[in-house]
């Protein structure tokens, strides 16, 4: 019955998406509002649908339906509730419809609030948004059935991915990942809409900003998410290997990044239109091909599902909405030239014009770095990988340099900076900076890498610092307000830029730990009898027992584990294991991790054997690593605060206005006038 | 230039992309092709952890099985008894030999210890062997036949369906 139900469900979702991408077509082409109005509620539907869907598929998971393939593979009767359920999105079939859950769920969300407003672009937006999620509703109606039946029906399945069982943090970073995903589709519409309907102004790119920073908040939680659960549950004592999926979560991120930033100049000053154009279209392409890389198995990674048929249908719809997008753009390009001068160097538009070219060349390093193993291997059918050296070498420097124009970038003033400026808002900041970095070669730090990022981080939290006390100061001195509340008012009255500045300061926090952690860690590797030391920095690890036994949650999984002690800088016990579980030829290994504000002791069992007691553990001293996930949560909070909704400013009645920021050259009461 | 140039963006943009992505369809990544498959074995001449010396020429006139392994490598464990069978039913018929990966004598002698020593040659590799294979990781094994031709590359851990495959490569059990 469930099956009959869900499978059921994504058909009609499909006629649905594919009625609604033909209302709005017809509302936008004779302005009829009542056509939109039955587009919207075509695509609120769908939603409904792709919940009733997931619905269907997780209760056939948590009722281990066998008859089901995907439950079948992906489940077994000893799987433990939690996994059943979140195995909606372990796996290919299922975690199309999760994708089309969300972009449906999104979709309703913006055609919903936007319902009396933008009445020219919004019927564009719907016909971009219905073909979107139609596109997916059609490959789980043919390639990708998530309801595919079995015969005969097996007595137990496969059970899921054992890594993907490993970590409950499964349950948190697909679906974050995939909220910022699929959110970025909305940019994408309203870019179409604005092309379409040749409404390039302001208008298209008030409304897209925040609709870009709510899924990029995702998309930064996902990817940080994601770096967290590869350290803490792969076990090979790193968080970032430039494997090809991380790369295609990484690029989106860096082109709707540098959306983020030039869509500032595009609405103030009307300046870097194309750019701005081309981020967004290249971000919705840059999702479509990271989940084409994820699910048609071209990459071998841990997030490769399985080499399967829904390969061509994702290929045809990154080549529909490349060449559209692409094609839209060069018909309204006469229109987005940008005709006047270009800016002074030391302005703020430059800033981030420079910003903006940065991160593209960051986009087409990865770019090229992912794609270039399958350029070989189409044209001469061998394989070849470009490894981590390369994408640090390249990436490295223009890194330095976004820091450097992250610093730079928020002091300068619109339209050119004089000299004067310049050393007024940068030479004590240098300065303190410069000191800083004294006190980091002297805390140990070392290499141009550690040192030049230390410096670099402290100019830009110095010019953050600067600008808030300006700010905060001149606020206090107008408006007579205590610095708390002065600050606070200061920043809620203009969410966009402080949030920002939250942002930056946590990506610096990232930075300066990325840097440390990269090139400062140390790692040792030993084989231990029952009592024997190794030792890793300033500790001692001792290997106390090795212990075989099936877990608790699930017996089907045998743990080999080791249990050690570390005594030295710090004491304490920690255990590193080895699992085996039925479906899986290789041992899982889960990693001992003790984490402090300084450094991370990180132990992984190589090998244990039971019967004499010995085991062969690698250590790894890897410094300021947490530092990592408490700067990814500053720019997630940042962000936030960002994109929280502003106060809709209440209008007094005329007879009791009072000018809320009298001008200084009328007014008498202003000091020192 | 002339505004209809612009339009020729399109196919140079989407053309690539699309070849790109329509080749590498249907390609199963997991299968990695050997480039060595069809060739001729590197030479080679290294010690054994007997002592003894063995080199290609030796495995001339007898099919035989390269096995890269290391003590501390987990999946070796779990194909070792593959090995020792076929070794069992095989050995008139077939030459078994292992390559000690990046690992030291020692730990591998005791690593036999544990796992049973199924009475072939491990061979000491300093690391060149296993480039000159394109070993990408232990577990890996190299089907060559009686004529010194590698015809098989199995990746990770061999199994009883793998070893059967292999083996027919190379004409053993056949």
């Amino acid at each position: 019955m469930l099956p009959t139900i869900g499978h059921a469900a994504i058909v009609v979702a499909l006629a649905l998406t594919a009625y609604a991408a033909i209302a709005f077509g017809l509302a936008a082409r004779r302005g009829d509002r009542s056509a939109a109005t039955s587009g919207r509620r075509a695509m609120l539907g769908a939603f409904g649908l792709a919940a009733v869907a997931s619905v269907a598929l997780m209760a056939s998971l948590l009722g281990h339906d066998f008859s089901i393939a995907y439950v079948a593979r992906n489940n077994a009767t000893t799987t433990p509730p939690f996994y059943s359920v979140i195995s909606l999105w372990a796996a290919l079939e299922g975690s199309i419809l999760f994708w089309a859950l969300l972009l449906t769920g999104w979709s309703a969300l913006v055609l919903h609030r936007y319902r009396d407003r933008h009445v020219e672009l919004m019927p564009w937006v719907g016909v971009t948004l219905a073909l979107a999620s139609g596109f997916f509703f059609a490959v789980m109606t043919w390639p990708g059935n998530p309801f595919e039946r079995l015969v005969p029906v097996p007595v137990q399945g496969n059970g899921p991915n054992a890594l993907l069982q490993n970590n409950p943090f499964m349950g948190l970073h697909p679906p974050l990942l995939y909220l910022g995903y699929t959110g970025l589709a909305v940019p994408f519409a309203f870019g179409v809409a604005a092309l379409v309907t040749g409404r390039i102004g302001p208008e298209w790119l008030a409304i897209v900003r925040r609709w870009t920073v709510i899924p990029w908040i995702f998309l930064t939680a996902g990817i940080v998410a994601g770096a967290w659960w590869s350290y803490e549950v792969l076990g090979w004592g790193g968080y970032w290997a430039w494997d090809p999926v991380e790369n295609a979560a990484l690029m989106p991120w860096l082109t709707a990044t540098a959306f983020i930033h030039s869509s500032m100049v595009a609405e103030r000053r009307g300046g870097l239109r194309i750019f701005t154009m081309v981020l967004v279209i290249a971000t919705y392409v840059l999702t479509l091909l990271g989940t084409f890389l994820t699910r048609s198995g071209v990459v071998q990674s841990v997030h490769a599902f399985t080499a399967s048929a829904i390969g061509p249908w994702f290929a045809v719809a990154i080549l529909a909405a490349l060449g559209g997008g692409i094609g839209l753009l060069l018909w309204r390009l006469p229109a987005l030239a940008d005709r006047r001068p270009a800016p002074e160097l030391a302005s703020r538009e430059s800033a981030f014009l420079f910003n903006n070219v940065l991160f593209l060349a960051v986009t087409l390093v990865v770019c090229f770095g992912t794609l270039l193993p399958l350029i070989v291997e189409g044209a001469t059918g061998g394989r070849l990988g470009l490894g981590a050296p390369y994408f640090n070498a390249l990436n490295a420097p223009i890194f330095a340099a976004l820091l450097f124009l992250m610093a730079i970038g928020p002091a300068l003033p619109w339209g050119g900076a004089s000299w004067r400026t310049l050393r007024d808002r940068f030479g004590l900041q240098s300065l303190l900076a410069g000191a800083g970095t004294l006190v980091g070669f002297g805390a140990g730090m070392r290499g141009l890498a550690q040192l030049g990022t230390l410096f670099l981080a402290l100019l830009v939290i110095g010019v953050l610092g600067d600008e808030v006390v300006r700010g905060t100061r001149s606020r206090g001195r107008t408006r007579g307000e205590a610095v708390p509340t002065a600050a606070w008012r200061l920043a809620t009255r203009n969410r966009r830029r402080y949030g920002g500045y939250v942002v930056h300061a946590g990506i610096c926090v990232m930075a300066i730990a990325i840097s440390v952690s990269a090139t400062g860690a140390s790692q040792a590797s030993a084989a231990l009898g029952p009592g024997a030391s190794m030792a890793i920095g300033g500790y001692a690890i001792t290997l106390d027992r090795v212990v075989e036994e099936p877990m608790r949650e699930d017996p089907r999984v045998t743990e080999l584990r080791a249990e050690l002690h570390y005594s030295g800088t710090r004491s304490g016990a920690v255990s590193t294991a080895l699992r085996s579980y039925p479906n899986s030829t290789t041992a899982i290994a889960t990693p001992g991790v003790r984490t402090f504000p300084n450094e991370d002791l990180y132990l992984t069992l190589l090998q244990a054997d039971p019967g004499t007691g010995t085991a062969t553990i690698q250590a790894f001293l890897n410094p300021l690593v947490a530092w990592i996930w408490l700067g990814g949560f500053i720019v997630v909070l940042g962000a936030a605060f960002a994109a929280w909704p502003e106060r809709r400013r209440v209008l007094a009645p005329a007879s009791t206005a009072v000018p809320a920021e009298p001008l200084a050259a009328s007014s008498p009461s202003v000091e020192g006038a | 230039m002339r505004p209809w140039l612009r339009w020729l963006i399109l196919p140079v943009l989407v053309g690539p992309v699309g070849w790109l992505l329509f080749a590498n369809i249907g390609v199963d990544p997991r299968t990695i092709p050997s480039q060595l498959v069809g060739r001729h074995l590197p030479a080679f001449s290294l010690a054994t952890l007997d002592g003894a010396t063995l080199t290609d020429a030796d495995l001339a006139g007898r099919p035989a099985v390269i096995n890269f392994w290391a003590s501390w490598c987990v999946p070796c464990v779990d194909e070792h008894p593959v090995l020792l069978d076929a070794a069992a039913r095989f050995g008139g018929d077939l030459r078994i030999v292992g390559v000690v990966y990046h690992d030291t004598p020692d730990a591998a002698r005791g690593w036999l210890g544990r796992y049973g020593d199924g009475g072939w040659p491990d061979l000491v590799d300093d690391g060149s062997l296993a480039l000159d294979f394109g070993v990408t990781g232990p577990p890996e094994t190299y089907f060559v036949d009686a004529g010194g031709v590698i015809r098989h590359r199995v990746v990770g851990p061999l199994t009883t369906v793998s070893m059967a495959e292999g083996l027919a490569a190379i004409g053993v059990g056949g």
